[in-house]
């Protein structure tokens, strides 16, 4: 039987890596939305961003949160000329021109890093690794926090950007109705350059926080790319709030899985592909549909 | 209509672009052979190893072992084989970390190559998939890459292992438990809470466990019994379950980087226990460095570790270290290993015959290994009989022989972990 402060820790666990979910499907959720391709260089982002933020720490003794700053503005300018070069020209073809493209990029990325980098586990230790902040008699080790407060900044920056600004706007736009937005005047290969720069800069930014929490190596990001998915196809694709909701959803059916008699850690795996598998059946549209739907109804 | 024509053109470009991106498959070694049929005058031994991928540190390691061996001999004029000393060419491909490639290149080996005998790969996975290609073409095979005992259960008669098994890292690190209970250092019974990887790998040290606590309910009761999958992003849970358990010890078998992360948030969780093992990791520099003092007292199985100080140890070491200005580990020691059993069986067989040198390798007792016990045998299935020796981290990045107790520069392990009677 599980203790009172056990399941206090359980609830604080969901919610500190649904966090660190929703963070690393932002980036996902962005490029679906504006240009509606699946980004399968997503885990070759994070990986990448992972080993400039090692490189930062090792040469000038950056800590990882500013290294990780430092890779998402370095990816924003990289994802902007990985899209003019080579995503653009499969923007609007059946879909297995961009899954074949980027799942190329992710593999030269792979590749890449082998070479400069090897195939050896990596990480970063820092002052606060293992350091813990109490919270009601829980635990809460610092280095899941930073991910989770960073979540929530993304969020709050990401809705204010896409609501309050000219080029939020234009991205919700040509998100909405690409055609519509090139007939009001949008310059959507532009602004479809930009979003993929936020969306690999987004990918960018959990992959160096993740170097907090993980060591690793080339093949890094495999796993967490394929939780990105489940998340965003429950969160609906497009909507930041409904991906913030899918990694909750992920987040606390892994955590409190334990409490199932006879549960095996090792399916855990086998939970989040099955939610994406129920969630394109039976939830199209994802938590966000269900949201609209039922605002509309009341 | 015009997306399709779009794609049409866009896609040749990103198959080629794959295509350049693969992993490449290249010779390596210092000795590459011409591919002509083996002459009276040499010895044309094939290896296929994860030189690039996944596994491509490791995988250098055996490469740099399998030459070394060779180089020795060699450089000793070759090896005797029924009076007459013949050179040894190695002839080693990389298989990019690829299940299938692995085999189908030790398939290449054997038909194009022509080579003699077959070197063994890294990891088990590895092995297991180059495993069924010595039967089928009668070509002894030592490897040292593979540790789950399922290598060994089906039925190849030419595939001989030098590693031990991961069963019988569970069945040491029981009997070294056992000891410090009788010691009065450790609860009678123990109660344990097991962690393993749902792998081979992991299956092995779990079975190992639970039968040890099956056998002997009066030392061991395992109170929790939980899998996990590799490259796991969270433990949290499944230390929620290990601290609810309420153990004595906690026993994990885990790779590299779930080592990492686990004890990571072991240590942010605050949990403590009387003895704490990952099996095979504790020891190793990458852990220590992620972990820092969290990796402190950590007792770990391993099949070779520098600090053994028996003279062969101490001159592979000192060897290593000259040639490659690095520290070995038990990759290396282990790869130079098996490469010598190979050239043991050869010479004992006294010829190139297949068939011979396997019946060589069966009955061969190799003395002068490195291994603990400095002798490596094979039971009828090709698993080896040797173990493994057991090391304690302590302070200061140091690390102690813990285990068996017969071993030169054995010191008591610190039993229970500090901070925790």
């Amino acid at each position: 039987m599980y203790e009172p402060s056990a399941i206090a820790g359980l609830v604080v666990t969901a919610v500190l890596t649904a966090g660190l979910y929703a963070l690393m499907s932002y980036g996902l959720a962005l490029v679906y939305g504006v240009m509606k391709i699946i980004n399968l260089a997503h885990a070759g982002t994070m990986m990448l961003s992972a080993f400039v933020v090692l490189e930062l720490n090792h040469r000038f003794h950056l800590d990882p949160i500013l290294g990780a700053a430092v890779s998402a503005a370095l990816f924003l300018g990289i994802g902007m000329l990985l899209y003019v070069l080579a995503v653009r020209r499969v923007i609007g073809a059946p879909p297995i021109a961009s899954l074949l493209l980027l799942f190329g990029v992710w593999l030269c990325a792979q590749n890449a890093a082998y070479f400069f980098w090897g195939s050896e586990d990596q990480s970063i230790v820092t002052a606060y690794t293992l350091a813990t902040i109490p919270l009601g008699g829980v635990p809460v080790p610092v280095v899941r926090l930073i991910p989770f407060l960073a979540s929530l900044v993304a969020l709050g920056v990401l809705s204010w950007f896409l609501r309050s600004t000219d080029l939020g706007k234009a991205i919700r736009a040509v998100s909405q109705n690409s055609t519509a937005a090139r007939l009001a005047g949008i310059r959507a290969e532009r602004v479809g350059t930009i979003a993929f720069g936020i969306g690999s800069s987004l990918s960018a930014f959990a992959g160096g926080l993740l170097t907090l929490l993980f060591s690793f190596n080339p093949d890094f990001g495999h796993t967490l790319q394929l939780k990105s998915f489940a998340i965003i196809v429950l969160g609906g694709l497009e909507s930041f709030p409904g991906v913030a909701l899918g990694a909750v959803v992920l987040a606390a059916i892994e955590s409190f899985s334990i409490l199932i008699p006879g549960w095996r850690g090792s399916l855990v795996n086998l939970l989040a592909f099955s939610l994406l598998v129920a969630a394109l059946v039976l939830l199209p549209g994802g938590i966000a549909s269900l949201l609209e739907r039922r605002g509309k109804t009341e | 209509m015009s997306h399709v024509l779009r794609a049409a053109r866009v896609l040749p470009i990103f198959v080629l672009v794959l295509a350049a991106c693969a992993p490449a498959t290249a010779p390596a070694g210092g000795n590459a052979p011409t591919a002509s049929a083996p002459t009276a005058t040499e010895i044309k031994v094939g290896a296929v190893l994860p030189l690039t991928g996944a596994f491509s540190a490791s995988g250098n390691y055996f490469q740099q072992a399998y030459q070394l061996a060779t180089d020795e001999v060699n450089g000793a004029g070759g090896l005797d084989v029924g009076g007459k000393k013949l050179q040894v060419t190695l002839k080693i491909l990389d298989d990019g970390s690829d299940t299938t490639k692995s085999r189908s290149l030790v398939e290449q080996l054997a038909t194009q190559e022509k080579v003699n005998f077959l070197l063994g790969g890294y990891d088990t996975t590895l092995v297991q998939a180059q495993q069924g290609v010595p039967d089928q073409y009668k070509i002894p095979m030592v490897e040292g890459g593979g540790a789950a005992s399922a290598i060994f259960t089906r039925g190849n008669k030419y595939l001989f292992g030098t590693l031990a098994t991961i069963d019988d890292l569970g069945n040491i690190t029981m009997d070294f438990l056992k000891y410090w209970e009788d010691q009065g250092k450790l609860p009678k019974p123990l109660k344990i809470a097991l962690a393993w990887e749902n792998t081979d790998h992991g299956k092995d040290y779990q079975a190992a466990v639970n039968k040890a606590a099956k056998d002997d309910p009066g030392h061991f009761q395992v109170v929790l019994d939980q899998s996990f999958d590799l490259n796991g992003s969270d433990f949290t849970p499944l230390l929620t379950q290990v601290k609810a358990a309420n153990a004595d010890a906690f026993l994990s078998d885990a790779h590299l980087p779930d080592f990492i992360t686990m004890h990571r948030q072991y240590t942010q969780l605050g949990l403590k226990h009387k003895f704490v093992s990952y099996g095979a990791r504790g020891p190793d520099q990458k852990g220590r460095e992620a972990l820092a003092a969290a990796a402190d007292y950590l007792v770990a199985g391993l099949w070779w570790t520098p600090a053994l100080t028996d003279a062969g140890s101490k001159k592979f070491t000192d060897t290593w270290k000259a040639k490659f200005n690095v520290t070995p580990d038990w990759f290396q020691a282990l790869g130079y290993d098996t490469a010598r059993v190979l050239y043991a069986g050869i010479t004992k067989a006294g010829t190139l015959n297949g068939d011979e040198v396997r019946t060589a390798l069966a009955g061969l007792e190799f003395t002068g290994a490195l291994v603990p016990g400095n002798k490596i045998s094979f039971d009828a299935t090709g698993k080896p009989k040797t173990s493994f020796v057991m090391t304690q981290n302590l302070p200061n990045n140091d690390v102690a022989i813990v285990w068996p107790s017969s071993i030169d520069g054995s010191k008591p392990a610190v039993v229970p972990m500090p901070g925790t009677s």
